[in-house]
């Protein structure tokens, strides 16, 4: 560590975003970088399930190792520089500077999510897929790394598996894109188009580069959002499962729908008059809308194409009787 | 309420002492000018962490 520079920024009032690019919803995230501000590798990332999925000592260390050795090789003029992406500051977001600079409140990292996803929304240009499903999971496609030992693949199953991908590779890139670190693998990977259908892996088998085209399933950008707290995220309180192609033609419903069965009704949506879904109930629509590219049950859908906080009507099947159903979604205000 | 308290003081830990190396006193800049500066005048990289509050 004494052959760094070391820096720790807890307020991101004047942090230049187009450089410092990163998922602000990670409790901490850190860059190698050199005086040119030319960054050589990240080191961070995190998954639903838990903050440190792929943090760890050893990592870090693997991480500090690997930032030396590019910091040699760009002394030597052996790195190209990477471009610099347009200026973008906090300050540059009114409801940011309005709710918390202005109020000489931290600008902190998920407030700068946040309220960047807000300005979509109010902008038009908020895009779920791809902004608040961030940081799609590398499981979902089958790659478990042996996280202390940064890109080593521990095990690969699915769609990774299908691709050739082995245990003991070492992914080295994606989609062309050098990556060192988990922080590097995540961040390139959430830049891949949701609607590609694969995406190259690199990996280093016993020395040789070996491309991997990796099928992308559909939706495989889904992921769990209970951390992250959005306020564009529709509040819905009740989880349902797809139903099956055979039960939606038995029920005269669209085989390609998003009909699904309700399992879980959380009690907040009673308390708080969102809706009167009972577990059972099969929501089949949507403000009369049945289908949808990307959304394969019905609160999926509900999270995809409505604002938070917004009224509409469900189409719900209930004891063999179809009737219509008002629900309000809750808007979050987490720590605002 | 903060947001991630206890993921903050594990990850102080890590950042603190990283495997390899002693527990030395290490300067953590708190300023990413001055860090930028120091770089400049040192030759070394850096390295940069962000997080909510120490």
């Amino acid at each position: 560590m004494s052959e760094y520079v070391t820096a720790r920024i807890i307020r991101l009032d004047e942090v230049d975003f187009g450089l410092f690019d990163w998922d602000r919803h990670n409790t901490v995230y850190f860059f190698v970088l050199n005086a040119d501000e030319q960054i050589y590798l990240r080191y961070g990332g995190r998954d639903a399930r838990s903050f440190d999925s792929y943090l760890g000592l050893e990592s870090l260390e693997l991480a500090l190792e690997k930032g030396l050795e590019l910091h040699e090789k760009y002394k030597a003029g052996e790195l190209p520089k990477k471009p610099r992406g347009a200026p973008d500051f906090a300050k540059d977001y009114p409801l940011l500077v309005e709710r918390t600079i202005g109020n000489g409140a931290c600008v902190e990292c998920h407030l700068v999510n946040d309220y960047k996803a807000q300005h979509k929304e109010l902008d038009g240009t908020l895009d779920k897929v791809r902004d608040m499903y961030r940081s799609p999971d590398i499981r979902t496609i089958g790659i478990h790394l042996d996280a202390p030992k940064g890109l080593l693949v521990a095990s690969a199953e699915g769609m990774a598996q299908a691709a050739g991908m082995q245990p003991g590779d070492t992914i080295t890139a994606l989609e062309g894109v050098p990556v060192y670190t988990f922080g590097d693998l995540q961040y390139n990977y959430d830049k891949v188009d949701r609607a590609a259908r694969s995406a190259t892996f690199t990996v280093d088998r016993a020395g040789e580069s070996v491309d991997l085209a990796v099928e992308l399933p559909l939706r495989w950008w889904l992921t769990n959002l209970d951390f992250r707290h959005w306020t564009i995220e529709p509040r819905v309180y009740f989880e349902s499962d797809p139903l099956t192609a055979e039960e939606k033609r038995s029920l005269d419903l669209p085989e390609d729908g998003f009909a699904s069965r309700v399992r879980l009704v959380e009690g907040v949506a009673g308390l708080l008059g969102l809706h009167e879904l009972k577990v059972g109930d099969i929501v089949y629509g949507v403000a009369g809308v049945q289908t949808d590219p990307d959304a394969n049950s019905a609160e999926l859908y509900l999270k995809l194409r409505t604002k938070s906080g917004s009224e509409t009507t469900l189409q719900v099947l209930r004891d063999g009787e179809r009737i219509e159903m008002p629900l309000k979604s809750a808007r979050m205000g987490f720590r605002k | 309420m903060r947001l991630f308290p206890v993921s903050l003081l594990l990850l102080s830990a890590l950042t603190a002492f990283p495997a390899g190396l002693a527990a030395q006193e290490l300067h953590w800049f708190d300023s990413y000018d001055a860090a930028l500066e120091e770089a400049r005048r040192t030759g070394k990289p850096i390295f940069l962490e962000y997080r909510c509050s120490p």
